[in-house]
């Protein structure tokens, strides 16, 4: 029986296959020159690679974007899919592993970690997540599922001497195999209902059918409950305030980025391309999640007295309006959820990188407490806090009104008044504990007792990687907003 | 559904043996139990202490990379069974998958994985050092007192 | 359309936020220096005001002039379209000409922790936000212009302010942003919900004000009405939506409580005749009487609430809510003649009420309380002030001959003929209560002014010296006093600029009111 052997387009995972070398380059490297090499070294390196994965990526959005729809096409036996969609998030993904990069630098001297493990970690990491969103077929998907995850679990873990980092991969290990289990199982429900595991033939069998069989909404279950642990909404956030709280600070930052925009990637494509035809049927299912994530993130955060565990619960609340998209289910719903995304990316990478900073040696500092009078110690750590802060409350000129605003038109274009009213009166509680921070770091008195024996640095790669997320805030939010919402719409050209 | 019958009945099945095996066994064996038959077995020999409960964690480690190149195996195998049909782009491939391992392998050997014998850092990063723990007076002279043959204190 | 022409309004908008980035690059120990570009900034602003006026073309005023329209947010059909008219004006210059005096007031004496580099960037940001948000003729740039006024005012009142300012800072914020969720809310749903001739979207004010908010249904009209009522009922403040104004008040600096006063609460005013009457009349139609009643709840309200307050500051934002439900009672009669009355009781009160709370800043300034029961015989110790605080509080109170009886009176006579369709014995006995109104803010004005102006010095502050007005003061308050006493005399100029432009808003009220005259002569032929 002769066998059919599938043409490899290398050409179409170039930036997978550059993080993924560049890794195992790194990794080499670190293993074989670590004490003849200084520790920036390895941040350059996973910087270049990083970029280098964005340089082809550009090279694919080019080749996508120029002829509309014949750019976009199938790869590799149909496992592997080109087209904005995939390509915008191989961008995102690659443009947070270099903000991370900068912002580990100096933690990792500052906390005697080792550079070249963590960036290897990252690097494989973003390839799983630029994967997800590239995959054609759900059980690639879960293949890049798991290359994030596990990535993610060690990292996670990665400062070993401190229990609360240990716990955090401990439950994030669990917690991740397990929504890892149910998601193939779903993808086994799936093949069960359609008899393929390929994205494209399960959307024309469903094309060709009208009802709906329990079996497929079994899978719908049980994918929306695997996806949902990844992007952690609401009821399935229950790992998110430890993991990230424990993990090194921007290990969480990133992992609020990639691994969040990775799992919507896959939800998007999976719900809106996919089952597209029978949206009535999971439509209900992201409404209860979105207003339950957006609910429950805005209130619980709220009474939180940690700041990292509060935007922890505050990115709890962001899914929520992510899905706000989703449950629409139309052009404008997916663009606006990938602008979110974006916007989403920067706000939260430079939100994290501000408390890997304030945190000081140990990890230790991220209550309230520790911003008090900030305002008056650091003026402008306390300024781009201030921006950061606002832009995720949502409050214009910043990208997070623009993308709040995008969503919830999309929402009240798909006639779903109740999601858009209950989305903005959420934002206004949310308003509330962004505001706490920024009242304590402005208008309560100094921080006494440590604020001379141990001040707050900002190391150039961490300052770099701050500036650029609350330049891009602000920018997206004022001249760039018109290129970025192209820019956002342009990558919701999806292929089936 | 109709065709998901037969996993059903096989999973009722499974559950019913080995749940009568051990609802029968318990019914019906003897039991008679004496201080020998509760013994852990050691080849004959009576055991004068509990058996050890904690293995050093290096047995751990070696335990995974053995899974790892057991794992490389179990895929080497089919592919070798049909690498003539799969051509070049077989080759190809088991090269890339063997090249990951072999870079994993560098690494661990690089870290002193298999470093045998007596304890030796794995890494070369200090351990916990919290923040003053490490007094720049504590010194080997400032601290060790130093006394001569008699057993006075040298001056 | 000259070149400058077309830039100038542009360039009221965003002058001061450039003065804001230039003073970001002024190291703080030249304060001198940051005070300078401040005040250069707001007075380069306000220069382009006046060639604003002197070129504006008052023959047409109903047109918008000095228009920009370009793209800016294509893909949500968000346009940068601003534009001047006879409403837009008389705001844009009061929010210019009361920069200006705020700057010059606060020149050297900074409130605590003084830091005048953060507080003028504060202030400038602030008047962009409040001139975008009069020029603004997209809704969404209307949107960000009043968000934008937000955070420096949060600012001001929460590092400046007293000591509840954390409170009060925090409840302004998000109080005023839970009116600002269903606004935008509100406005996204026009944008779905209106279709325009040409079957498009749009988020352009004066593209919807021309279909009257054709083709959506009436509840749908109410409900989206409601939403952008209640965003601008909290601005305003209305009953019962009022309760951040009297602690952010009280908590504000002295400048953030003038701005706060003369300024933000107009944006509140100003959205109800610029976007929800004309966009969506027949929907105004079924609100006005409850505007109304609400109109005149906190008229009562206000002006009991003042007689209970032992705080001037408190006394004074009390009153801001009894004057601006006048305001709103003009706007709920739907008529040209009402509306005309608003919009000059929202210059007027911005004149009057801002200087009340200059005069409580610089007595608080001097005798460290704003307790009444603690002050007294202010004419024996600082007699311009108490002169100067009697004059307002006359125009406070809508003496004939001053700016504030032109916004009160011709109010109270709207509701005598509201627009047709309103119930006329409803709108009457609004007229009867608000009458009753101005004679309580007569009572509690002039109570006020009798305990801290008359009678003799507490014992407290009988030796201590209080130094009557200085430079800064007369500077500021002096153009403010000129003005209250010129619209008081020549109130035409600001009705000769307003009047055409209401008569637009008012326009489909109007077209029914034919379409009924006609009607009844149809029925009278056969």
């Amino acid at each position: 029986m002769p066998l059919e052997l599938p043409r490899v387009e290398w050409a179409t995972i170039l930036p997978e296959t550059i993080l993924v070398v560049g890794a195992m380059l790194i990794l080499l490297g670190g293993a074989l020159l670590r004490r003849r090499l200084p520790a920036w070294v390895w941040t350059v390196a996973s910087i270049i690679i990083a970029a280098g994965a964005m340089v082809s990526a550009w090279d694919l959005w080019r080749r996508v974007s120029h002829n509309h729809q014949g750019g976009a096409h199938t790869a590799i036996a149909n496992a592997v899919v080109v087209d904005g969609f995939s390509v915008y998030f191989a961008l995102l993904t690659c443009g947070a592993v270099i903000l991370a990069a900068l912002m580990a630098d100096s933690y990792l001297r500052r906390e005697r970690l080792n550079a070249p493990e963590f960036h290897v970690l990252m690097l494989l990491s973003a390839s799983g997540a630029l994967l997800m969103a590239a995959a054609n077929d759900l059980i690639v998907i879960f293949l890049g599922l798991e290359v994030l995850s596990i990535a993610l679990y060690v990292l996670a873990g990665f400062a070993q001497r401190r229990a609360v980092s240990r716990e955090a991969a401990m439950k994030y290990f669990v917690l991740g195999a397990f929504s890892s289990a149910i998601f193939l199982y779903g993808v086994a429900l799936a093949y069960g209902a359609t008899g393929s595991t390929n994205l494209g033939e399960i959307a024309a069998f469903l094309r060709a059918s009208v009802s709906t069989h329990a079996v497929l909404l079994g899978a719908f279950a049980f994918l929306i409950v695997g996806l949902g642990f990844k992007i952690a909404a609401v009821p399935f956030h229950m790992w998110t305030p430890d993991v990230y709280q424990g993990s090194p600070t921007p290990v969480t930052g990133f992992m609020a980025a990639v691994a969040k925009a990775a799992g919507f990637a896959a939800l998007l494509r999976i719900f809106f391309s996919t089952f597209g035809t029978h949206r009535l049927d999971w439509q209900p299912l992201i409404w209860a999640l979105a207003v339950l994530s957006i609910l429950v993130g805005s209130v619980l955060a709220v009474v939180q007295t940690d700041v990292k565990r509060m935007l922890a619960y505050s990115s709890i609340s962001h899914a929520g309006y992510i899905l706000i998209g989703l449950q629409a289910a139309t052009v404008r719903g997916l663009a606006g959820s990938l602008f979110y995304l974006l916007a989403y990316t920067f706000m939260v990478l430079g939100s994290f990188g501000i408390v890997t900073l304030v945190a000081r040696d140990g990890d230790a500092r991220t209550g309230l407490d520790a911003y008090r009078g900030l305002g008056q110690r650091r003026p402008g750590l306390a300024l781009v806090f201030t921006v950061l802060l606002l832009a995720q409350a949502g409050v214009p000129l910043t990208s997070g009104f623009l993308a709040k605003f995008y969503v919830i038109s999309a929402a009240v274009e798909a006639h779903s008044y109740a999601l858009a009213i209950i989305a903005m009166l959420a934002a206004v509680i949310a308003a509330f504990f962004y505001l706490r921070v920024i009242v304590v770091m402005y208008m309560a008195g100094d921080e006494a007792d440590t604020a001379d024996a141990d001040p707050i640095r900002v190391p150039f790669g961490a300052g770099l990687s701050l500036a650029v997320s609350v330049v891009a805030t602000v920018i997206i939010g004022t001249i760039l907003a018109g290129p970025a919402f192209d820019f956002a719409r342009h990558a919701s050209i999806l292929r089936l | 559904m109709a065709q998901y019958l037969p996993l059903l009945a096989m999973l009722i099945l499974a559950t019913v043996f080995a749940g009568g095996s051990f609802l029968a066994s318990g019914l019906l064996a003897p039991k008679r139990p004496t201080l020998a038959k509760a013994a852990p077995y050691e080849c004959g020999i009576v055991p004068d202490r509990e058996p050890a409960e904690r293995f050093p964690v290096r047995f751990y480690l070696v335990a995974m990379i053995f899974i790892i190149f057991d794992i490389e195996i179990i895929f080497l195998y089919p592919w070798a069974v049909i690498f003539r049909q799969l051509k070049g782009f077989g080759i190809f491939e088991m090269v890339l998958f063997t090249v990951a391992v072999f870079v994993s392998l560098v690494y661990l050997l690089a870290n002193g994985a298999l470093d045998w014998g007596p304890a030796k850092r794995l890494m070369a990063t200090p351990t916990v050092d919290p923040a003053g723990a490490r007094d720049p007076r504590r010194t080997s002279s400032s601290t060790v007192r130093r006394i001569g043959p008699t057993g006075k204190e040298a001056a | 359309m000259n070149a400058f022409d077309h830039w100038a309004l542009s360039g009221a908008v965003f002058i001061p936020i450039l003065g804001a980035v230039l003073l970001a690059f002024v190291p703080k120990r030249l304060e001198v220096e940051i005070k300078a570009v401040a005040l250069l900034t707001t007075v380069v602003t306000a220069g382009v005001g006046v060639y604003l006026l002197a070129h504006f073309d008052y023959d047409k005023t109903h047109q918008l002039q000095y228009a920009v329209d370009r793209s800016w947010i294509d893909v949500i059909s968000s346009r940068y379209h601003i534009g001047l008219d006879g409403i837009s004006l008389p705001m844009l210059a009061l929010s210019m000409f009361i920069s200006v005096l705020c700057i010059v007031y606060s020149w050297d004496h900074f409130p605590e922790p003084h830091n005048p580099k953060a507080f003028l960037i504060l202030l400038l940001v602030l008047e962009t936000g409040m001139n975008g948000t009069f020029v603004a003729q997209d809704l969404i740039l209307f949107f960000v212009f009043f968000e934008l006024v937000l955070l420096p005012m949060y600012f001001m009142i929460g590092v400046w302010g007293g000591p509840n300012r954390q409170y009060a800072s925090i409840k302004f914020f998000l109080v005023t942003l839970f009116g600002s969720a269903l606004m935008i809310l509100s406005f996204l749903a026009l944008y779905f919900k209106v279709t325009l001739p040409d079957g498009s979207h749009t988020f352009d004010i004066v593209k919807l004000a021309s279909v009257h908010g054709a083709g959506i249904a009436h509840g749908a009209q109410l409900l989206i009405f409601g939403g952008l009522f209640i965003g601008f009922a909290i601005k305003v403040p209305m009953f019962p939506f009022h309760t951040w104004l009297p602690d952010a008040h009280t908590e504000a600096p002295t400048v953030g409580s003038v701005i706060l006063a003369a300024i933000l609460l107009k944006l509140g005013t100003y959205g109800f005749i610029r976007i929800a009457i004309p966009i969506l009349p027949e929907a105004a139609k079924s609100w006005a009487p409850w505007i109304g009643v609400l109109a005149v709840i906190g008229i009562i309200y206000g002006a009991l609430g003042c007689l209970a307050q032992r705080d001037m500051k408190r006394l004074i934002a009390f009153s801001s809510i009894a004057h601006m439900g006048f305001v709103m009672l003009g706007i709920s009669t739907l008529t040209t003649y009402g509306i005309n009355a608003a919009i000059f009781g929202m210059v007027a009160h911005g004149l009057i009420t801002g200087m009340l709370f200059f005069l409580a800043g610089s007595i608080q300034e001097r005798f460290h309380t704003r307790e009444l029961d603690r002050l007294g015989g202010l004419l024996l110790q600082a007699p311009r002030m108490g002169w100067i605080l009697g004059f307002c509080a006359m125009a406070s109170l809508g003496l004939p001959g001053l700016a504030g009886f032109w916004g009160e009176f011709p109010a109270i006579l709207s509701t005598y003929s509201p627009a047709v369709g309103l119930n006329l014995a409803l709108f009457r006995t609004f007229m009867v209560i608000a009458s009753i109104g101005t004679v309580l803010a007569a009572g509690y004005l002039l109570w006020m002014l009798q305990r801290v102006a008359f009678g003799t010095v507490k014992a407290e502050f009988e030796h201590e010296h209080i130094h009557d007005m200085h430079g800064p003061e007369y500077l500021a308050w002096t153009p403010i006093l000129v003005l209250i006493v010129l619209l008081g005399v020549v109130p035409g100029i600001v009705f000769r600029v307003t009047d055409k432009p209401v008569q637009k808003v008012t326009v489909a009220h109007v077209e029914q009111r034919r379409s009924v005259v006609t009607g009844q002569t149809a029925v009278g032929q056969p």
